[in-house]
């Protein structure tokens, strides 16, 4: 084949990636950085940043692991059970994914209100849903939920239940099973899926926002700390550094994912 | 150990799979279920493993009724289809799952992976993956896997279903020493009639989810219960209104046949050949002759034959 038509389109490729993300990234390193590295450090290390990055990691550390045990549990019910509504539980799981986080956000606060449904029954316990860390783990959770599951479903569907089977027909049990079997078969999508959900939960700004109430400090999690300091306090300097380090969060997550597969890559030979 | 099916029934929707089945397998013997694909017979081998449950009916194992009881507690050993290889595991410890469920000792389970990897002849493939493997290496595997536990029944699902000809007919002639190594109990499925009647010592053939007959093999070609069987067992034609098998037909010359008719093609397949002959009643039949009876006769298409039994068939 000629490879003119292959170069062209390597070309436009790069040039749109370009365009959508490498020019953004390198003009918002170039600000952050424009000062020298001691102003950026100063305003990363400041009170108020520092507690929104904390937040942000604390959220993520508890929305996380639940999101992944929820994930694979609700892909191997899918996958592997017969159940009347199967459908209907298969496409909620999307309506995080198709509905605007806002929308979400809107409707916790209805949901947890002092006059809303779980929100009133909770306040007498003294339980505090809004304007707390209970509910931006709560919105984080529901705008990160499918990404796990919708990592998952599609290779257990792929790998089938023989080798389940034949682990059963060994003498093996549902716990051994899962660990041995079912586990090592989806581990890269489970990874994949996980890497995905701690990228959306360390992004997630409109449902956090809608729920958090923005209080410097308390409810701040580092992409409000962005916003407010852009928005509210035209501290862009502040900004610019603290989007910074968002940014090298997530890429530094997909950066590890993609080291582990390259080492698992030469421990095996592909399953192709 | 002997396996005794009463009356097993299982419905997937509205179609009856299997349909009140009952079978005797006797203890140590080598079993073909056989049967077209969709004649519930793959159905059936879950039904004895367990994986699936029936409707209806009772499995019993050696006397012990195992309807109910999971496949995990039945010591059965069952090679799938596509041998379900563990593809995160290596050719060993695929082979030493079942013995590290049962929790043995390590030294015991080196020991005896060792002797089923040098049984299946795959000594030298201890630490390759199952993707590295060849059709038939992964098929042994499995044998060797089912085997490690034990089991009291061997249990296989259309075991060379996916290898090539050559390599099939291998592993069947090994197959059959391994059972007459071994003598475990076996039951395998098949859709394919010369497996079944070279490998197996006991048949049961499968149509539509029901027994059509069972027995030793020979006994089943001689005396076919149906058409479906002597059919489905072997090669066959119509003569005179009956089902025949081809090679109980003798060309003659016009005046000594039952019937006569015209040849309209001679097949030669190395030592056969096939010579099919419209009869003067307007039916087509085709009768199979070795090559040297061919040559011998001068037969070619359009020629004048009668067509008989052959008397040392029919007496």
């Amino acid at each position: 084949m000629n490879t003119t038509p292959k170069w062209a389109l390597r070309a436009v490729v790069l040039f749109y990636l370009g365009v959508l993300i490498g020019l953004p990234v390198t003009f918002l390193v170039v600000k952050a950085l424009g000062h020298g590295f001691g102003p950026f450090w100063s305003e990363v290390t400041q009170p108020n940043a520092l507690s929104a990055l904390k937040l942000s990691l604390e959220v993520a550390a508890i929305a996380v692991p639940i999101n992944a045990v929820v994930g694979v549990g609700a892909a191997l019910l899918i996958a592997r059970h017969k159940f009347v509504g199967k459908r209907v539980l298969d496409t909620l799981f999307d309506v995080p994914i198709a509905i605007s986080p806002i929308i979400i956000g809107i409707a916790l606060v209805l949901a947890y209100s002092k006059i809303g449904w779980f929100g009133a029954p909770l306040t007498r316990y003294g339980i505090k849903v809004l304007f707390s860390p209970l509910g931006i783990i709560l919105a984080t959770m529901s705008v990160s939920l499918p990404y796990v599951l919708r990592s998952i479903l599609p290779v257990l569907t792929e790998v089938g239940e023989d080798q389940e089977q034949a682990a059963r027909t060994l003498g093996a049990g549902r716990f051994r099973i899962f660990w041995n079997v079912t586990l090592p078969s989806i581990r890269w999508a489970v990874l994949y899926g996980v890497t995905l959900t701690i990228a959306r939960t360390l992004g997630e700004f409109g449902a956090v926002l809608v729920v958090s109430g923005n209080i410097t400090g308390v409810t701040q999690t580092l992409p409000i700390y962005i916003f407010d300091s852009w928005d509210q306090r035209f501290d862009v300097l502040g900004s610019y550094s603290g989007a910074l380090v968002l940014a090298l969060i997530s890429i530094g997550v997909l950066a590890i994912l993609a080291a582990l597969k390259r080492r698992e890559k030469n421990l095996l030979v592909d399953f192709a | 150990m002997s396996i005794s099916l009463s009356h097993l029934t299982k419905h997937y929707a509205k179609t009856r799979a299997v349909d009140d089945v009952s079978a005797e397998i006797k203890h140590g013997s080598l079993t073909a279920i056989l049967g077209p694909s969709g004649s519930g017979k793959s159905t059936l081998l879950k039904l004895i493993s367990g994986l699936e449950k029936p409707d209806e009916g009772t499995v019993t194992i050696d006397g012990e009724d195992m309807t109910h009881v999971d496949p995990r507690h039945r010591d059965i050993g069952f090679c799938f289809q596509h041998y379900a290889p563990f593809r995160h595991m290596n050719v060993a410890k695929n082979v030493a799952f079942g013995l590290k469920v049962r929790k043995r000792p390590k030294m015991e389970i080196d020991e005896r992976v060792g002797d089923l990897l040098s049984l299946v002849k795959l000594e030298g493939k201890a630490k390759s993956y199952p993707s590295q493997l060849s059709g038939g290496e992964r098929q042994r595997m499995a044998l060797a896997r089912a085997l490690a536990i034990e089991p009291r029944v061997l249990l296989l699902d259309e075991p060379f279903g996916a290898l090539d000809a050559v390599v099939r007919a291998e592993l069947r002639q090994w197959l059959k020493e391994l059972h007459g190594q071994l003598h475990v109990t076996t039951v395998l499925v098949t859709h394919d009639q010369q497996e079944a009647m070279e490998v197996a010592d006991q048949l049961i053939v499968m149509r539509a989810g029901r027994v059509v007959q069972s027995g030793n093999p020979l006994a089943l070609y001689e005396s076919p219960a149906t058409d479906f069987v002597h059919e489905f067992l072997g090669p066959s034609t119509i003569f005179e209104g009956e089902v025949t098998r081809p090679h109980d037909l003798e060309l003659v010359s016009v005046h000594q046949g039952q019937m006569k008719g015209r040849i309209t093609s001679i097949v030669s397949l190395g030592f056969e050949a096939q010579v099919t002959v419209e009869l003067s009643d307007a039916t087509s039949t085709w009768v199979q002759l070795s090559r040297n009876e061919l040559s011998a006769m001068g037969l070619r298409v359009a020629l004048l034959v009668g067509v008989r039994r052959r008397e040392d068939v029919d007496g």
